[in-house]
């Protein structure tokens, strides 16, 4: 026993050793130098903005100057099928229909890759698909359940900007200086989860924005950070006079607004409009008055400045390019998201103490987003334009092999596993619904998906911020896959109202019936053994209506139906 | 892990490191580490290089016994503490919007605090409750009550998650709510049914957090029904089919390098078939209880969740929850406080009863209480708000010796004149009715270790 533990921890020292000697090798000191291909005009500070394939063919070349001897990693380039699937659940959240994959299998051109990431970025689900993501990243966060009343607003925050192609730090900056009536201003959001509390509120807006969780050094000194607790409350002093205010109609709670203590001087909790750091030996003393500044940058502010002076300046000095941490943190999140794997994992805990993988790669990155204005459609068409998010997929990796050698498999979310469902059984979605007729049937079928909708998210939401190796599935999750009445009703092969139904009337023959069912849900044809096990199902099962009901049911309950790989 | 190790397991095998960014990176890669092994041999090993106990016995039938790395002797004795937890369970009656002691348990007929409620002697000699209880006052013998509560948390939300939790709602922490760490510290895995059921709707509940959705509570929505989406909506024999041919398509993607993704996700689906198809669902239904039993347990959904919770004992769940809500009693405080304990008094008191009747009481502890207490003052509506400051609780089973009182406020019940007893001291008595090691530390996401129970001390003279 006593042998293989140590073995264990061994191993586990050698393996932390090798991986940082692989990202301290010396041997590409410089970031590769701008080829002639650069384009785009010169900025006094700061290397000259690059193009998204460019700056996408330096990642890569960096990558291997970093990770793999300057070589190419082993993993060969995903078929045109998987990385379809793969882009379309990443960029719009959605399966590409069996139309839109055989449109992409028959064409030949050189740059379809490419064509197909623009094309989706301007599709609208692309804004709304990232913003139910960040959302999420806000509200799983919440401390309490009132949080629900930005929740709408939020997710129409965010599809506007995302889709009209705003700024990242135009988005923070909102963020950070955001007021008024939660329900309609969704950039109030992290002030609504944190119902303005200072110190909560401090914690999110660093680990949202700067990817630092700073807040463990809220009560102490943590033993490996350098930022000590004192720079976490100077940081919290920039929020001291926020406060959230209910906003009430004939004695019931309609909503809050985010408001400041200037408005409402007779606060019983933050009279003094400062922020103090608590006393630990004497919690009755009110601690030390802090003033506002900013630990990754140094700048401050002094003592009694307002409140639009402290989050004005506070927007200003977390988005400018002066602090790192801001560019690294969107970067590190949308590489992790897109490629399986961030620089610093958790994605979400970074800092000038933690190693990330391939630091340089990230640095080339950062810079290049910060070059490119913080453009968040840049970033995903950068991206999602490297050969390391368009390889072939394997597990995740152990801690001892070389990152990013290869895409990894991530669980859908919610809105993904809903809207796939969507997709392979034609359940009407609820804009659908409404444009068609209004007879009863249209109804019932958009407000048994509008349930599916809200069960499908209440029962397979994750914090997005969560490591992928500690989203697991649960047992309701499965039953609900598995014995929903909605969902088996939706594969009802009998019936004429259910897209199974009509495909089992119009397709007669079991090997295109069945293949069909395959592009529908899992977006790819079934192999030469997946379909000869179907056909034979059939023929043992005689009844091929049921038979096709089963294999339905099989798809939507399989490994590969609820995973991107 | 303190008491919780292992014999003959070194503390740490690993010099320990000062250098404080070499132990980030290293604790950090033992995460990583945790999460790959634990795939395969189901052995998790802490931040110092420590096996967790519980896991690596849940491990050991397939490593190390196979491995001949442990003798059986030495199983033997790792495995007596996990022996002694066996059976264990608990069961928290949970009264949403935070109980009045005054009408409760902690009345006070001779202060004007104590308003109109009057107070009933008990089967203990000199223990005396509301006159609302009149069938707990009957069990008595089984019960203990804490009168010196205190804590500072006033809102329904963050005293809510305070007392499921031991902690304050943190955004950086999920902090695993009670049932969660029961089921995580001495659920069964091996059960058919889920280690922790939650009876009844609850908003502010929480849920299994930083412990991961695995423990999550199983929520049973109304008392007395099936669980939601437990019945196959096919015959038995077409949804094994079902299952049968979804494993085989799996095939192909197996091989297409996500195989431990496939196994997993078939681990999964077979735990969860294995479930609805056990005979044990059974517990969930209480038509198989005659009309007696139903009768003695009262059939409001409160009564018939205390009836499904003490079958759930029998089935071998080692948590459940029973919701009462609308204890929020800022109106007609007195009035509702006696419509409130008749619906819990008679199913409370039977649950205590029929458990000791059955042998089950000392290995279940029974939890009674809310978020808080409410106000010694009367409001203008006859209400009573909220009061953190001095409240009660009570207790039976798992090892609590009855008859007692821990405790006791002033005159009015303003303020706790002995004993005070914190949310933490009060985590660290359930930890040790239970066996659980309140200073063992999870780990969350991000690596930071959480302790069970933040500090504390248990209230010893509640065992005997």
């Amino acid at each position: 026993m006593r042998d293989m533990i140590s073995v264990l921890c061994v191993s586990i020292l050698l393996a932390g050793a090798s991986r940082r000697l692989v990202g301290d090798e010396p041997q590409s000191a410089e970031p590769p130098g701008a080829d002639a291909r650069n384009t785009g005009p010169v900025k006094p500070d700061g290397p000259r903005p690059l193009a998204a394939a460019e700056a996408a063919w330096q990642i890569d070349k960096q990558l291997q100057l970093e990770l793999f001897d300057g070589k190419s990693p082993e993993t060969p380039r995903s078929n045109d099928q998987l990385f379809l699937r793969r882009l379309a659940l990443d960029l719009i959240g959605r399966n590409p229909t069996p139309r839109e994959s055989k449109a992409f299998a028959s064409d030949d051109t050189a740059d379809k890759r490419s064509a197909m990431i623009d094309e989706l970025l301007d599709n609208k689900k692309f804004g709304e698909n990232w913003a139910r993501y960040w959302r999420d990243v806000i509200l799983a966060r919440q401390v309490d359940p009132r949080a629900a009343f930005v929740s709408r607003s939020v997710y129409a925050y965010f599809t506007e900007k995302f889709n009209n192609g705003s700024g990242w730090d135009e988005i923070a900056r909102d963020f950070v200086t955001a007021e008024g009536d939660v329900r309609e201003n969704g950039n109030t959001a992290i002030y609504m989860a944190q119902m303005g509390r200072t110190a909560e509120t401090a914690a999110e807006m660093s680990r949202v924005f700067m990817g630092v969780q700073i807040q463990c050094a809220q009560c102490h000194d943590h033993p490996w950070d350098r930022w000590k607790r004192e720079q976490f409350h100077q940081f919290a002093a920039f929020f001291p006079r926020v406060q959230m205010r209910s906003i009430r109609e004939e004695n019931r709670l309609r909503g809050y607004e985010v408001t400041t203590s200037s408005n409402r001087r007779s606060s019983r909790y933050r009279r003094s409009g400062e922020h103090y750091m608590p006393n630990l030996k004497n919690a009755r003393s009110r601690g030390t008055l802090m003033k506002p500044a900013l630990f990754a940058t140094s700048q401050s502010l002094r003592t009694g400045a307002s409140d639009k002076d402290r989050r004005e300046s506070l927007a200003k000095w977390m988005t400018s390019p002066e602090n790192p941490w801001f560019a690294r943190a969107f970067v590190n999140r949308l590489w992790g998201e897109l490629v399986g794997e961030g620089f610093y994992e958790p994605l979400d805990d970074m800092g000038p103490d933690r190693t990330p993988a391939a630091p340089r790669t990230m640095e080339l990155l950062a810079e290049q987003f910060v070059a490119n204005g913080h453009n968040v459609k840049w970033l995903f068409r950068t991206i999602t334009h490297t050969q390391a998010y368009q390889r072939d997929s394997r597990p995740r990796r152990t801690f001892t092999e070389t990152p990013f050698a290869a895409s990894c498999p991530q669980p859908l979310r919610a809105a993904q596993i809903y809207n796939s469902l969507v997709g392979a059984l034609g359940i009407s979605s609820r804009s659908s619904a409404s444009r068609s007729s209004r007879s009863s049937s249209s109804r019932s079928r958009s407000a048994s998906s509008n349930y599916l909708r809200s069960a499908i998210d209440r029962s397979f939401n994750f914090d997005p911020s969560l490591p992928r190796e500690h989203v697991t599935r649960s047992i309701p999750q499965t039953l609900f896959l598995m014995n929903s009445t909605t969902l088996n009703r939706a594969i009802d092969a009998r019936s004429r109202r259910t897209s199974l139904g009509r495909l089992a009337a119009e397709i007669s023959d079991n090997r295109a019936l069945t293949t069909e069912v395959y592009r529908r849900t899992l977006a790819r044809e079934p192999s030469a053994r997946e379909l000869q096990t179907c056909l034979q199902y059939i023929d043992q099962i005689r009844d091929r209506r049921e038979a096709i009901e089963d294999i339905q049911w099989a798809l939507i309950n399989s490994t590969e139906f609820l995973h991107r790989r | 892990m303190g008491a919780d190790q292992l014999h003959g397991i070194p503390a740490s095998p690993v010099t320990p490191v000062t250098d404080g960014y070499r132990a980030n990176t290293h604790a950090r890669e033992q995460i990583v580490m945790t999460n790959t092994v634990q795939h395969q041999a189901r052995v998790r090993v802490n931040r110092d290089g420590v096996v967790m106990r519980r896991d690596f016995l849940k491990g050991l039938s397939t490593s190390g016994l196979a491995a001949g790395t442990l003798s059986w002797t030495e199983w033997a004795a790792a495995n007596t503490d996990e022996l002694r937890r066996q059976g264990k369970s608990c069961i928290l009656l949970w009264m949403s919007g935070g109980p009045s002691q005054y009408e409760t348990f902690s009345p006070k007929p001779d202060n004007q605090a104590g308003g109109e409620t009057q107070a009933i002697s008990t089967t203990t000699a000199g223990i005396q409750v509301a006159q609302n209880l009149p069938k707990l006052a009957q069990q008595m013998q089984h019960l203990s009550i804490i009168r010196s509560m205190t804590s500072r948390e006033g809102s329904h939300t963050r005293a809510s998650f305070l007392l499921h939790t031991g902690y304050l709602p943190a955004a950086t922490v999920k902090h695993p709510t009670w049932g969660s760490i029961v089921a995580h510290e001495i659920g069964d895995p091996d059960n058919e049914l889920p280690a922790f059921v939650r009876i009844g709707s609850s908003r502010r509940g929480g849920s299994g957090g930083m412990l991961g959705v695995e423990y999550n509570p199983f929520v049973l929505s109304r008392a007395g029904s099936k669980p939601s989406h437990s019945t196959p909506t096919t015959s038995k024999k077409r949804f094994e089919r079902r299952l049968e041919l979804s494993a085989k398509l799996e095939r192909d993607y197996e091989e297409s390098n996500a195989g431990q993704l496939v196994r997993d996700h078939q681990e999964l689906a077979r735990k969860s078939a294995r479930m609805i198809l056990s005979p044990k669902m059974d517990a969930f239904d209480v038509s198989r209880e005659s009309g007696s039993v139903r009768d003695a347990y009262g059939r409001s959904s409160f009564g018939t969740g205390c009836l499904v919770a003490r079958r759930l004992v029998e089935a071998g769940v080692s948590c459940i929850e029973v919701v009462s809500n609308g204890w929020d009693t800022h109106r007609d405080n007195f009035q509702r406080s006696k419509q409130l304990t008749t619906q819990i008094d008679q199913p409370a008191a039977h649950l205590v009863a029929d458990l000791h009747q059955r042998g089950l009481l000392d290995n279940t502890l029974v939890i009674w209480m809310g978020e808080f207490g409410r106000t010694p003052r009367i409001n203008g509506n006859t209400g009573r708000d909220h009061y953190p400051r001095a409240w009660t609780m009570a207790l039976a089973g798992g090892g609590i010796q009855g008859g007692q009182v821990i405790g006791k406020t002033d005159s009015s019940g303003a303020r706790v004149a002995d004993r005070p007893v914190t949310v933490a001291d009060l985590f660290s008595t359930f930890c040790k009715s239970l066996h659980i090691d309140p200073t063992k530390e999870n780990m969350s996401p991000i690596g930071r270790p959480i302790k069970i129970v933040d500090g504390g001390k248990p209230v010893d003279e509640l065992f005997g």
